[in-house]
């Protein structure tokens, strides 16, 4: 693929904090035109891997680029556009001149009627941005990040603390955008959230990926059962590699197998080494999302 | 894109109550208060209109450029400064602005207090003296403006409060701003006249009263300058690493 087809490339990504490995050898390709889901529990590595693509901080090691480019150089050329998590909208600003501001900075912004249409904003764009509802106020944050027509945009954990209207509404106005072939990368910790807004999904957990798919395959490998043995102290060397098991949890002395075909999992056990202490659950998907992100899982 | 944000940051502060209060109502009722109350009369009562005139448009500015800066503590403290951070404008220019925002901010209090001066407390000065009483109040305030500056990148939301109150407060008292120098005891002169303040007050007080412009405030604000300066780059540099 030609450079300028993707939007966004990390290799071999590593940020510390301290002794914490907050993105741990992350390598990931966006090809532009693609709305893609981060998706990970709390203290995956999503922000900080958001963080590092606007820029905002360096990698320890890797490279991040953007367009082929540095990302310094595209942010400054007005490729990027972002909405971070809890930035509080200046006081005594109404939307329309925060929503002029953001456009006046853009080399190429969007017209103004159009960035306040898409972000459902039209009526509200007299009013002062630092009193609105939670839904309003995220929904200007969109429209701040759209304003000035950026190429790629990138929303941390978006819909974060907003009830189940101001979501609906929220991302409706995101289909809008990215329905015109922009480029979109949103993270989440909700599998269902990134199920029916992605036409990708990038599960990360631990500051590695995990898996990375369409919504489809994902829900593939994280569906079917969760069959927990007892160990006996025997360790859970092999484990992985039993017929239908994608994901592997120790936790003490037991194991959790995530299994897309569980009767095979459980024939197998029996050969290997016995059923002590076995129990079958049934598929929960935020459940077996949670076992594809632990941080002593294999990567499915 | 300087423009655009600089309307965006005056427009602010036009609806900005707390700023228009303690900025330009407050030194004005202050002004009105000193020149007014007291059992003074006469020559006393002209002198004293024309002194408070000049302190409280310092007192005013100061204030102005110093809230300047709290406002950059709410908006790091916010996010809004990491947001400017992932658009084309570069961190530098949205410093640049702030500075320029308070040279703004600083003359509505200036000119409101000597308008009060002329218009209810009679202060007659011939033309000359106005226009280099003016330019002098309002260029003066620029070491100020980067100590609000620093303040604004090296405080918290916590220490905010008690650093304003520090450099406010504490050096427009100290630096004669509310009462003469003269009337202090002689340790506390001494270190009112290294005090910016009083540097400040002094070069247009000179004008007022015709004494001639003493160096020493230019040397004194002057180094004032270069130390609020250096403080401004250094909070800057540090807030950006750790933004």
């Amino acid at each position: 693929m030609p450079d300028t087809m993707i939007a966004a490339a990390f290799h071999g990504v590593v940020k510390r904090f301290g002794d914490v490995r907050a993105v741990d050898g992350l390598d990931l390709t966006i090809p532009a035109g693609q709305t893609v889901a981060l998706l990970g529990p709390n203290g995956a590595g999503k922000s900080t891997t958001i963080n590092m693509l606007l820029g905002l901080f360096p990698p320890d090691d890797g490279t991040v680029t953007l367009y082929g480019t540095g990302v310094a150089e595209a942010v400054r050329a007005g490729r990027v556009g972002a909405m971070l998590q809890e930035a509080k909208l200046p006081a005594h600003a109404r939307v329309g001149e925060l929503v002029d501001f953001v456009r006046a900075i853009y080399p190429d912004p969007l017209p103004r009627a159009d960035v306040l249409a898409t972000a459902r904003l039209t009526d509200l764009a007299g009013r002062p941005a630092d009193r609105l509802s939670g839904g309003q106020a995220q929904r200007v944050r969109f429209a701040l990040a759209l304003a000035g027509g950026p190429d790629l945009l990138v929303l941390d954990e978006p819909t974060a603390a907003l009830d189940v209207e101001a979501r609906r509404e929220f991302w409706s106005a995101m289909h809008a955008y990215a329905g015109r072939g922009h480029t979109v990368l949103f993270s989440t910790h909700y599998l269902e959230e990134a199920d029916d807004n992605a036409d990708r999904i990038v599960v990360i957990g631990g500051g590695r990926l995990r898996a990375d798919g369409t919504p489809e395959q994902i829900k593939r490998t994280v569906a079917g059962r969760t069959v927990a043995i007892d160990l006996d102290g025997r360790g859970a060397a092999g484990l992985d590699t039993l017929p239908g098991v994608v994901a592997v949890t120790v936790r003490g002395d037991r194991a959790w197998l995530r299994s897309t075909d569980a009767d095979a999992t459980v024939t197998a056990l029996v050969h290997d080494r016995g059923l002590a202490g076995l129990e079958v659950t049934g598929a929960d998907l935020e459940e077996a999302f949670l076992a594809l992100t632990e941080k002593e899982g294999t990567p499915a | 894109m300087t423009a655009g944000y600089l309307r965006l940051e005056l427009r602010r502060l036009a609806r900005d109550r707390a700023y228009l209060i303690g900025t330009i109502v407050m030194p004005l009722l202050m002004y009105l208060l000193f020149t007014n109350l007291g059992a003074l009369s006469g020559q006393a009562k002209q002198v004293a209109a024309v002194y408070a005139m000049i302190s409280m448009a310092a007192f005013g500015a100061i204030g102005a450029v110093l809230n300047n800066g709290g406002q950059i503590v709410e908006e790091r403290a916010g996010g809004w400064l990491r947001q400017l951070r992932t658009t084309p404008m570069p961190p530098l220019r949205v410093v640049t602005v702030r500075a320029m925002t308070a040279m703004v901010v600083a003359l509505p209090s200036i000119v409101v207090v000597c308008g009060a001066g002329v218009l209810l407390n009679g202060v007659r000065l011939d033309a000359g003296q106005w226009v280099r009483i003016l330019v002098l109040l309002w260029l003066g305030v620029i070491p100020f403006a980067l100590l609000g500056l620093a303040i604004g990148h090296g405080a918290t939301a916590r220490t905010l409060p008690i650093m304003n109150m520090l450099a406010y407060l504490g050096m427009a008292v100290l630096g004669g701003l509310w009462m003469p120098l003269d009337t202090f005891p002689a340790i506390l002169r001494t270190v009112g006249r290294l005090l910016p303040t009083h540097a400040y007050g002094d070069l247009a007080w000179s004008i007022a009263f015709g004494y001639g412009i003493a160096g020493t405030d230019f040397l004194v604000l002057g180094a004032w300058l270069v130390i609020f300066g250096g403080l401004t780059v250094a909070a800057y540099r540090r807030s950006g690493r750790a933004a």
